[in-house]
């Protein structure tokens, strides 16, 4: 059976949703980047706008449609109209950042539901050189929120790396078994629709 | 590189054509420069909409118009527009050395689009010829 997966990358700016995406899509990825006029936020030279967008197919028969979000939180009508019809989550976090915790509640909670049907995972860059907070801190503010969520670190720029943290999700999905379902089913993406005029 | 504050002789100038594009052409209820990434820069709105959140969308908009004409071959996007019940948006970017702003009209669904898209074609280059006037003097180098 083939089926396509929508799959969201989430995290505050320069985390690596776009450098993620373009690690694993075999096509080349649709991107909105444009000139960063906010250095003193991040120091890099382009930052995503709208989406990002790739595609990577796994070995059966299911694929993968991979959105990047925009970093900034005024962008934060984004990322609604991308958790529409989501499968999973990924939540990336700059260890680097002034506060990561803070971080990964801000974008853990615009997803939200996907968090709440266990269809959510948060990778973790540049522990190497900023270990603080540690992942059991990132566990405890987890549990805290009631959510299972696992945690692991990655460094998006590595392919193997992405893929990993994308397995792992995939078993946390398989482990809540009808909800990945109840998103395969037409009828229910149906009758989810927002009616004629609405919305 | 551009600092994070727009410089206020800019600003100013930015704030004049802004001013001048709403006075001048009957229909229109609002006009915003926004940075490519999203950043409010200069807004005249006479209705309740939020200029901070229409400068992120504007940036958005225009991105993703540029991102699917390539896509679909047509070339380059002159610009965006939303043509809606209550009214008609247009966006645009501002013309320039620097690709760094954008322009977004809105105005009365009763507007010419036509009349609309030539206005707000003049008010972009007039911003893109200040910004370019600036970097020139500035950007030496
Ligand atoms: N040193 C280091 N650099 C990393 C790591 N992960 C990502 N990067 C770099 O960080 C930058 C991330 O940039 P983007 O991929 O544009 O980030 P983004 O999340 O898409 O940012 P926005 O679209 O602006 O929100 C890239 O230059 C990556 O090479 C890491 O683990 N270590
Ligand atoms: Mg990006």
């Amino acid at each position: 059976m083939s089926r396509e997966i929508k799959l969201v990358f989430a995290g505050s700016m320069g985390a690596g949703k776009t450098t993620a995406i373009r690690s694993i899509s075999e096509i080349e990825p649709i991107l909105t980047d444009v000139a960063n006029t906010d250095r003193a936020e991040f120091d890099k030279t382009d930052t995503t706008v709208a989406l990002d967008y790739g595609e990577l197919t796994l070995g059966i028969g299911e694929k993968l449609r991979l959105y990047g979000t925009p970093g900034q939180v005024r962008f934060d009508f984004m990322w609604s109209i991308m958790a529409e019809g989501a499968l999973g989550v990924v939540v990336l976090i700059d260890n680097s950042r002034p506060d990561p915790i803070a971080d990964l509640l801000k974008y853990l909670g615009a997803f939200r539901e996907l968090a709440d049907a266990g269809a959510a995972i948060v990778a973790v860059g540049r522990m190497d050189t900023h270990p603080r907070p540690t992942l059991d801190d990132f566990a405890t503010a987890l549990d805290q929120l009631g959510l299972l969520v696992p945690v692991m670190p990655a460094d998006v720029r590595r392919r193997q790396d992405v893929l990993d943290v994308l397995e792992v999700l995939f078993q946390q999905i398989e482990a809540t078994e009808e909800h990945a379902e109840a998103v395969d089913d037409w009828l229910g993406f149906v009758r989810a629709a927002a009616p004629r005029g609405g919305s | 590189m551009m600092s994070r504050a727009i410089p206020e002789s800019l600003k100013k100038a930015f704030d004049r054509e802004v001013a001048s594009l709403h006075g001048r052409v009957p229909g229109v209820i609002g006009c915003v420069i926004a940075t490519v990434d999203g950043r409010l820069v200069s807004s005249v709105v006479d209705n309740e909409a939020d200029p901070q959140r229409v400068s992120a969308m504007a940036g958005s908009m225009v991105a993703l118009g540029e991102t699917i004409g390539r896509e679909v071959k047509i070339g380059r996007s002159q610009f965006v527009v939303v043509s809606a019940l209550g009214g008609i948006l247009l966006l645009q970017r501002v013309p320039a050395e620097r690709e760094l702003l954008v322009v977004g009209t809105l105005a009365r669904n009763n507007t010419n689009l036509g009349i609309l898209l030539h206005e707000t074609r003049g008010t972009a280059s007039t911003i893109g010829r200040e910004l370019d006037e600036w970097l020139a003097a500035n950007l030496k180098g």
